[in-house]
């Protein structure tokens, strides 16, 4: 018995070890936030100062609004696509299925780099070659760069939340002579709303971290906020770069708190909420 | 009017093969080619190997070497933390604070990736966070030395990477139901022997998807080196980002991009293969033992 609680500690006390390592250093961004130095890193004093510099320097609402606008069009497009897909690999999967499966795991397993440095002649090609001026768009090529990944992610949740469910309620529409949309939108889709809900904001949240796709497909003019953060880390990061993480911090925290509020009216557990959340 | 079975995966298929299929093909072809003169950033006229031989010369291959390290000894570290963590997560927990416990591991994954490693960059510099303590607890008599060399980088990496690999493990061990465990205890397997021979086999899919999900990001992996490696931590994403933005040679740029993808795939592939000769024994052992007991 005496064996047990001494594991039970350890493993206790590593769980909180590990959090403290995973706190840390957002802990430290929170704090430097209010260094009213001219150098983030270097701390000078406290202060609301650098807060009261955001609204100054046009470069970073814009670039904050540019990652904003792209993450919820590509979140749009990633769960529009990948449900769909979803649900075919799901309830349709013929011979076609392994095939796109192959397909959505080369997604997956190719370095975003790989990606970035893909995307950035295809889009001058598209864009100046054959003439599709769409795609000097800043926009659309965050957009496009963004969406990839994502897809491929939606499609794996919404794939495994309807395989564990028994297609016995679509039957029954069908038997009860729904047609094939109305049983779709009615049926199938409420069913999976909450893998819908969780990759939708996976895709959103993949988007406003996205840095590496970023920084080489976009446009100067739509600079999205990673990449202005990257350029300031090669020519020296100020506090403002702290205080705007605080606040995008805050409002990413309200709205994780908002879907799990969703999902958990929509009668899943929290740990329901992470499987689905965690691709399981 | 019945649509086929793959009518809904259309789009999805679609877009796919026009922004990753069609591109990466491009950057496989252009890998074949050379760079032409100072202005010119790749030419196709004439095809051969030789970017492949200058992407492993000794010059590049040393960086290819470097990123190897840090992904097989970055994912073996994930592992080791997310382990016993994932365990504690599952079984010990308070059932009623798992959601929020849950959510606390994710915290830090939806706070953006670079600004995270700049709070690294703060606490490991030389007159940071870490060094100070360090120094007043009288464990170090200088400043700590650790910001921009491959060490830093190594814990920029498991940092940014370990919830990737503890949700999936969590979930994984979560499934294996009470009474699996239960009955193994009955049967008079100790804790130990419970956890390598029930939970663990039963949770490896969850096990593989996380080691997955942190090596191969990890592998592509740039922006943690430009921030905590400086010129030491050299990671063969940087080199592929500098060929094409700076040397201008998207020739060889592809080449070390393709070069990147294969040593991923082999590496995945040899440590597939690695395992399943490993447990082999065991396996055979294994079905022993239940054909003596039908």
């Amino acid at each position: 018995m005496k064996q047990r609680t001494f594991t039970d500690i350890s493993l206790k006390a590593w769980a909180v070890i590990v959090f403290g390592f995973l706190f840390a250093p957002i802990l430290i961004i929170i704090i430097y936030s209010f260094n009213e130095g001219r150098l983030l890193v270097a701390w000078n004093e406290f202060g609301l100062g650098s807060f009261a510099t955001i609204a100054t320097k046009p470069a970073i609402t814009d670039a904050v609004m540019v990652s904003i606008q792209t993450g919820f069009i590509a979140a749009l497009i990633a769960t529009a696509l990948g449900t769909m897909a979803g649900v075919a690999l799901a309830r349709r999967a013929g011979k076609w299925a392994p095939w796109f499966l192959i397909l959505l795991v080369l997604v997956t397993v190719t370095p975003e780099i790989v990606d970035a440095v893909s995307l950035l002649p295809w889009m001058v090609f598209l864009g100046q070659d054959a003439g599709l001026s769409i795609f000097d768009n800043g926009i659309v090529r965050l957009v496009v760069g963004h969406s990839l990944f994502s897809t491929a992610v939606v499609a794996y949740i919404v794939r495994s939340r309807l395989i564990g469910i028994d297609e016995t309620l679509e039957e029954a529409a069908a038997d009860l002579y729904a047609p094939p949309f109305k049983r779709f939108t009615q049926i199938t889709l409420p069913l999976v709303m909450p893998a819908v809900l969780a990759g939708g904001l996976l895709a959103f949240t993949l988007s406003l971290d996205n840095t590496i796709v970023s920084a080489f497909v976009q446009v100067s003019g739509t600079t999205p906020w990673p990449v202005y953060v990257l350029s300031a880390v090669r020519s020296g990061l100020r506090p403002e770069i702290a205080s705007v993480s605080t606040i995008m911090l805050l409002l990413t925290l309200a709205a994780l708190g908002l879907v799990a509020y969703v999902l958990r009216r929509a009668g899943d557990s929290p740990t329901d909420i992470a499987k689905t959340v965690g691709g399981g | 009017m019945k649509l086929p079975g793959f009518a809904l995966a259309i789009p999805a298929w679609a877009w796919l093969f026009a922004f990753f299929v069609a591109p990466v093909a491009l950057v496989v072809w252009f890998s074949f080619g050379y760079k032409p003169g100072i202005f010119g950033t790749h030419a196709n006229d004439v095809l051969s190997f030789d970017r492949y031989a200058e992407a492993l010369s000794p010059t590049f291959f040393s960086t290819f070497q470097n990123t190897l390290w840090v992904g097989v000894v970055g994912t073996l570290i994930c592992l080791a933390i997310s382990i016993p963590f994932a365990y504690w997560l599952a079984f010990k927990a308070p059932v009623a604070r798992r959601g929020i416990l849950l959510a606390m591991v994710m915290i830090p994954f939806w706070t953006n990736f670079l600004v995270r490693t700049i709070g690294w960059q703060i606490i490991l510099a030389p007159s940071g966070l870490l060094s100070t303590a360090l120094q007043s607890i009288g464990v170090l008599d200088e400043p700590l030395e650790i910001l921009f060399t491959r060490t830093a980088v190594l814990i920029g990496v498991v940092y940014n990477y370990l919830p990737l690999m503890i949700l999936p493990m969590f979930v994984a061990f979560d499934r294996v139901s009470l009474p699996m465990r239960e009955a193994s205890k009955d049967l008079g397997a100790g804790r130990w022997s419970t956890f390598l021979n029930v939970t663990l086999p039963l949770a490896k899919p969850g096990i593989i998807v996380g080691i997955l999900l942190v090596y191969i990001p990890l592998m592509g992996d740039y922006i943690t080196a430009t921030v905590l490696g400086g010129a030491k931590g050299n990671m063969a994403g940087q080199m592929v980002a500098n060929q094409f933005q700076t040397a201008q040679n998207w020739a060889l740029g592809s080449a070390m991009a393709v070069v990147l993808v294969l040593t991923i795939l082999t590496t995945v592939l040899i440590a597939a293969l690695v395992s399943w000769l490993a447990t082999w024994p065991l396996r055979a052992s294994q079905r022993l033992v239940l054909g003596d007991k039908s």
